[in-house]
């Protein structure tokens, strides 16, 4: 259950932390640490180097990924930055530029 | 079946270079180069030690070398893969392992292509705004006012501040029209700025 949702009008700068899922419809600019997941919807536009457990990414996201259980970028997303996750999924359309590192 | 898919069985050991305008399935050992202008597969016995230049790549043994494709690379669930993809299309499946850097070219759906990290590229995004004068001249010196008391962020907000004028024109257009009022905001360090239109 989802409970923070940043609006697709909403403009952040600045760092965001928190405990609990993150979605994000806006654009947020700055650092995110999450011990949760963060979902970049179609609308969201990030550039950020976030910290979290899991990403979705259907947004852009401009910046480095470090999750701790999965980084998954969808069909719509956009990613240009570095991801490293134990586990990383790549969708059929989707747009990304980087490097990948899975820790093994 | 009728195309004749070549199948480099998986007790074979090749080395050397290889070219072919069909597809190709490896079961067992290639080491050098490949290239074809068709489609790889590399089974889950597959080892290639090698760089390859294919139409479309599926991968599900272990790849060492970078993969260069015009259509697409697709590393399956049982797929290994260390070295650099280059191609439009990229599908990592769940439970691939992979790592290197990915390229897919055209990055047209990313608004921004030049600010692959935030910090490095500070110069390119000032093009964009030069595609909006009417608007930023006006705003001009909000965001260069911003940057002051954040210098910390300078770097990560110089570049930035191009883009939310970019996306939201018409709220670039009022954030003009208000441009006394975030001027109060620069003593804040922290800004947040909640555009409603």
């Amino acid at each position: 259950m989802t409970n923070t949702i940043i609006g697709n009008t909403i403009v952040i700068d600045g760092e965001i932390s928190g405990e609990e899922d993150l979605v994000i419809r806006g654009t947020v600019k700055g650092k995110i640490a999450l011990k949760e997941s963060l979902y970049v919807e179609n609308s969201g536009n990030v550039e950020a180097d976030i910290e979290t457990r899991n990403v979705e990414v259907s947004g852009t996201v401009t910046g480095n990924i470090v999750a701790t259980d999965k980084v998954e970028i969808k069909t719509d997303g956009r990613m240009v930055g570095d991801i490293k996750a134990p586990r990383i999924l790549i969708a059929d359309g989707a747009n990304f530029k980087g490097n990948v590192d899975m820790g093994r | 079946m009728a195309e004749v898919t070549t199948v480099i069985g998986d007790t074979i050991r090749f080395v050397g270079n290889l070219s072919g305008d069909e597809d190709l399935t490896i079961r067992g050992r290639v080491e050098g180069t490949i290239q074809l202008s068709k489609t790889l597969i590399v089974e889950p016995t597959g080892v290639v030690k090698a760089d390859v230049t294919v139409q479309n790549a599926v991968i599900s043994g272990v790849v060492v070398g970078n993969v260069t494709a015009t259509d697409s690379v697709e590393i399956l669930r049982e797929g290994r893969m260390v070295g650099d993809i280059a191609a439009p299309r990229v599908i990592l499946v769940d439970g691939a392992s992979f790592r290197g850097q990915v390229d897919m070219g055209n990055l047209e759906g990313v608004k921004r292509e030049p600010v692959k990290r935030v910090a490095t590229t500070p110069s390119r995004p000032a093009a964009p705004p030069a595609r909006k004068p009417d608007v930023k001249a006006a705003a001009a010196p909000v965001p260069t006012a911003k940057p002051e008391p954040v210098k910390a962020e300078a770097a990560k907000a110089a570049p930035v501040r191009a883009e939310p004028a970019a996306r939201p024109v018409d709220s670039g257009k009022k954030a003009a029209l208000e441009a006394p009022k975030p001027k109060l905001m620069t003593d804040k360090k922290r800004k947040v700025v909640v555009k409603k239109h």
